[in-house]
């Protein structure tokens, strides 16, 4: 097979576009991970401290941002005071809630979606995806009102059944793209094998585990983030850590040194997931798509 | 074991039609090919067999007991499919294994087993691999295995060893008919090749376009075909057929053509005179019932050497006799060049005459 390197062929214009690509990375990656450095230092500095900042143009001064005592004042504030522990729980519970329930529900539509031939099942497809259509905004409150009947405010089921409705569509999207790449034959020979239909899509599982596992990661992405949701049908009894954060601006008080801990609490579990399971994301997201 | 029947079944795959009112009769223990070229309903036939199709109308009966409502689950075959159909994140041993772990086997039993058919099938050292690491063959022999561990009534192959090499089929055509005559279970194995189908069933079901041909012994399909489809489908190289005259000369029934006027025996004229429909017909002949020389000899008819093929322990003469063509199977040593002319003979005892335009058979 030939290789599929990019042959470079070198000349004035490549060697500058080289560098101007340099130069954008670089500005790149100081706009993206800027920001959630100095959070991360400054939840470990004194009130004080976090605002010593050089005049215009002292740019020795630079290295007054180093110049400081950490402390951990700031997390012992959060989950001593401030309850986030339970705000943790709940934007966990939210998170891995919905997207388990998306997915059990979701695998079973999609496979019946991707095996099964009945009449309507193109407009029904459209259908599901078109409830990702409209944006939350709109449709918040009507559920909130639907939520408030059902005395579903505030409560952690509320939460999750509010993320669902939102993760289902894209979960039987993704998840039907993955079993019309599973040869049917294979599910015809375990039931010639001897299981049942429902044994027969269990076995199946394994090979759509990459975009089950791709979508479980999106899934609780989107939920962890989510601050609508949270701040109309989850308030009150169900607070989750975006929203716990969002308390923490008062009108008297700006608590920055806790808004950067929460902020790193935030982050922190996100940026671990997404390392566990980069390399499953990324086939599990392609495999869909690609077919080699 | 079981025998199986089919009775009057047709499949509809929405207005159109894919199997037309068959029946079939396998008794217990044999085994019966389903022969045809693609799309002939035998696939559909099979599927319907193992309950992965719904049957649109007619029955079938595994012994005594009619199955057309049973999940495949319940009918206790096991089926070999045309791509293996092998679990793709199981192990040879687990594929293997799969349907007695279905069925709740104890482990010690599912060791045994599973390693007595991985050495039947000469795949022991090949247990702990994965599907992907495996050549064609190889998978094929692990997809047999996982029919065979579960010992069911029935076994259905559709078309196993269509995708192997042509060596390799060869010696697979072998093994699949002593494994069957060993293991005494019900067969029916579904194939385009007639080779295949004539080399390794008790009886073959010829099928074409959803209807049932003929159904027979390899011989009877190959020496008493019921028409000219079926004549034409089975042997290779495949029959010759000539369009000829059915002339009375003074009683005696003579097949003519622009080149040769030949009579018929006095047992196919008895079967003529019951039946004739016209005077036009179709002769059928196979290359290897036609002699041919380069020199001429009595009762000869003159033709022309148009090419000729050496295949080694035989020769295949493609001739033209008054405008027709005429393969013709013969001995390597014939010399016959290009455009020569040469001289042929039909084996009257043992062609075919078909009716125009049915294509159904006289004798």
């Amino acid at each position: 097979m030939a290789s599929r390197d990019v042959v470079a062929y070198r000349s004035p214009l490549t060697t500058a576009l080289h560098v101007a690509a340099g130069l954008f990375v670089a500005v790149y990656l100081a706009w993206t991970i800027l920001p959630i450095f100095i959070m991360f230092v400054s939840s470990f500095k004194d009130l004080l401290e976090a605002f010593k900042l050089p005049a215009v143009g002292d740019w020795g001064g630079v290295l007054v941002f180093f110049d400081f005592t950490p402390t951990a004042k700031h997390y012992f504030n959060l989950f001593g005071q401030l309850n986030f522990a339970t705000y943790f729980r709940n934007s966990l519970a939210a998170a891995l809630g919905s997207a388990v329930v998306s997915v059990v529900l979701g695998s079973m539509c999609a496979y019946a979606l991707s095996r099964i031939d009945f009449r309507g099942k193109k407009d029904l497809f459209f259908w599901i995806i078109s409830t990702r259509m409209a944006p939350v905004v709109a449709v918040m409150v009507p559920l909130y009102a639907i939520f408030r009947n059902l005395e579903l405010v505030g409560t952690l089921p509320g939460l999750i059944l509010a993320y669902t409705t939102f993760n289902l569509p894209f979960a039987i999207w993704i998840l039907k793209g993955f079993f019309d790449n599973v040869p049917y034959a294979i599910e015809e020979a375990q039931m010639c094998d001897g299981a049942t239909r429902l044994q027969a899509f269990r076995s199946i599982l394994p090979l759509v585990a990459p975009g089950i596992g791709a979508f479980l990661v999106l899934c609780v992405l989107f939920a962890w983030n989510d601050f609508l949701f949270a701040s109309i049908i989850g308030s009150g009894g169900a607070k989750t850590l975006p929203v716990a954060t969002r308390e923490l601006v008062q009108p008297q008080n700006i608590q920055w040194g806790s808004i950067m801990a929460a902020g790193v609490v935030t982050t922190l579990p996100m940026m671990l997931l997404g390392l566990l399971i980069r390399r499953y994301l990324v086939t599990g997201l392609t495999m869909g798509a690609v077919r080699e | 074991m079981a025998s199986v029947r089919i009775a009057n079944v047709w499949k509809y795959y929405g207005k159109t039609v894919a199997v037309k009112d068959l029946n079939i009769d396998c008794p217990d223990g044999q085994f019966l090919s389903v022969l045809g070229p693609s799309g002939c309903g035998k696939s559909s036939t099979l599927r319907m067999l193992a309950g992965l199709e719904h049957i649109s109308a007619g029955d079938i009966y595994f012994g005594e007991r009619r199955v057309n409502d049973l999940p495949p689950k319940a009918r206790d075959i096991a089926m070999v499919f045309e791509n293996y159909a092998l679990y793709p994140h199981k192990t040879v041993f687990e594929n293997i294994a799969n349907p007695l772990r279905l069925r709740g086997t104890d482990g010690a039993t599912i060791e045994r087993k599973v390693r007595a058919a991985a050495k039947m099938l000469e795949i022991e050292h090949l247990l702990d691999r994965k599907p992907v690491e495996l050549s064609g063959g190889q998978k094929q022999r692990t997809a047999i295995g996982r029919a065979i561990v579960r010992e069911p009534q029935l076994f259905l192959f559709d078309e196993p060893i269509a995708h192997l090499d042509a060596k390799l089929r060869a010696h697979m055509r072998g093994e699949l008919k002593l494994m069957q005559r060993r293991l005494g279970t019900t067969m029916i194995y579904v194939t385009h090749d007639q080779l295949e189908a004539m080399s390794m069933a008790d009886r073959i079901a010829v099928m074409h376009e959803g209807v049932l041909q003929q159904f027979g012994t390899p011989q009877e399909i190959y020496n008493q075909p019921v028409n000219e489809w079926v004549a034409g489908f089975v042997g290779e190289p495949p029959m010759n057929f000539l369009d000829v005259e059915v002339v009375d000369e003074d009683g005696r029934l003579c097949l003519v053509h622009p080149g040769f006027r030949v009579a018929v025996t006095a047992a196919q004229q008895a079967l003529l005179r019951q039946r004739l429909s016209g005077r036009e017909a179709r002769m059928g002949i196979r290359p290897d019932e036609v002699r041919i020389a380069t020199a001429t000899f009595p009762g000869a008819l003159e033709a022309r050497v148009r090419v000729s093929e050496p295949l080694g322990g035989d020769m295949l003469v493609d001739a033209e006799l008054a405008g027709s063509r005429l393969l013709v199977k013969t001995r390597p040593d014939f010399t016959g060049g290009m455009g020569a002319p040469c001289w042929v003979a039909f084996d009257v005892e043992r062609w075919h005459l078909f009716e125009k335009p049915s294509g159904v058979a006289y004798f």
